[in-house]
């Protein structure tokens, strides 16, 4: 499990979450993702392209993270891979029509600051 | 990886192909033991033919249940095993996989809480709940019983046989 980031310039963040998104996997780094979000950027991707899995326990912390930065004034978009479980975790939860889901980084970042 | 007891059917000894065939494994009510039941699943899954799109909605039912349990079961469930089930029945037509998770913990029949409403907005939207919008999305059929003492909850998938 493990989670990085990394500044684009001054109004993007990118934050990388690779693993499992289970109970123990999200107990592992969900304090360092709320404290991430927090910074002042406009945008803020999440890129979940290596991610394994996806409970519900680490979509909500994906949605507290999301409202974090929209109350801030900013946007946080997801990156995931398009035929992953991850995938199919946030489209059953109807997550993916809440936070703005994309296949690539480019994409995202566009959509992120926009 | 720990194996529960395992009951392939009679052409999957043989060295066929798995017509049907029945797996379990016991756990204790901790996060770390979910990964390890999840662990678990997916192998036993593949030992039965199990397709992997079906594999992964079954393991995220599994996760969402056995959270369940840990986080709403109380302390009885915390102290006695969870038993897990894992039985593939292949028919003519279509097949099925499904689990069963024997809890001890308070009774809770999740049949019978109302299904919620999807939030339109980041707004709207609650932190709580959502394993249980996952099971009944990502499951054909589910089933609960309490007897003895235990929660019985069943879930399962279903693919077509070409």
């Amino acid at each position: 499990m493990s989670i990085s980031y990394n500044d684009v310039g001054e109004s993007l963040r990118r934050i990388t979450i690779s693993g499992r998104l289970d109970m123990p996997g999200t107990d592992a780094v969900a304090s360092k993702l709320a404290e991430l979000v927090t910074a002042p950027k406009k945008g803020v991707v999440v890129d979940l392209s290596a991610l394994q899995f996806l409970a519900s326990i680490g979509i909500r912390a994906l949605i507290t993270s999301a409202k974090t930065v929209q109350q801030r004034g900013g946007k946080m978009v997801l990156v995931v891979e398009g035929s992953s479980s991850v995938l199919m975790s946030l489209e059953a939860t109807g997550v993916d029509q809440l936070v703005p889901v994309f296949r690539n980084t480019a994409d995202a970042e566009r959509a992120a600051i926009a | 990886m720990p194996r529960g007891r395992q009951s392939p059917d009679a052409a999957a000894r043989a060295g066929g192909p798995a017509l049907s065939g029945t797996d379990e494994l016991t756990v204790s009510a901790s996060g770390a033991e979910a990964r390890r039941a999840s662990e678990w699943l997916d192998a036993a899954c593949r030992r039965l033919d199990v397709p992997p799109a079906l594999v992964e909605r079954l393991a995220l039912c599994l996760h969402e249940v056995l959270a369940n349990v840990i986080v709403h079961g109380g302390s009885a469930a915390r102290v006695a095993p969870v038993t897990l089930v894992l039985e593939v029945n292949r028919g003519r037509n279509s097949s099925e996989a499904s689990v069963t998770v024997s809890d001890a913990g308070a009774a809770f029949n999740p049949l019978a809480v109302p299904e919620r409403r999807l939030p339109k907005t980041l707004g709207e939207a609650s932190a709580g709940g959502l394993g249980l919008v996952m099971i009944r999305r990502c499951s054909d059929r589910l089933d609960y019983r309490y007897e003895d003492g235990r929660n019985h909850l069943t879930f399962g998938a279903r693919w077509s046989v070409q």
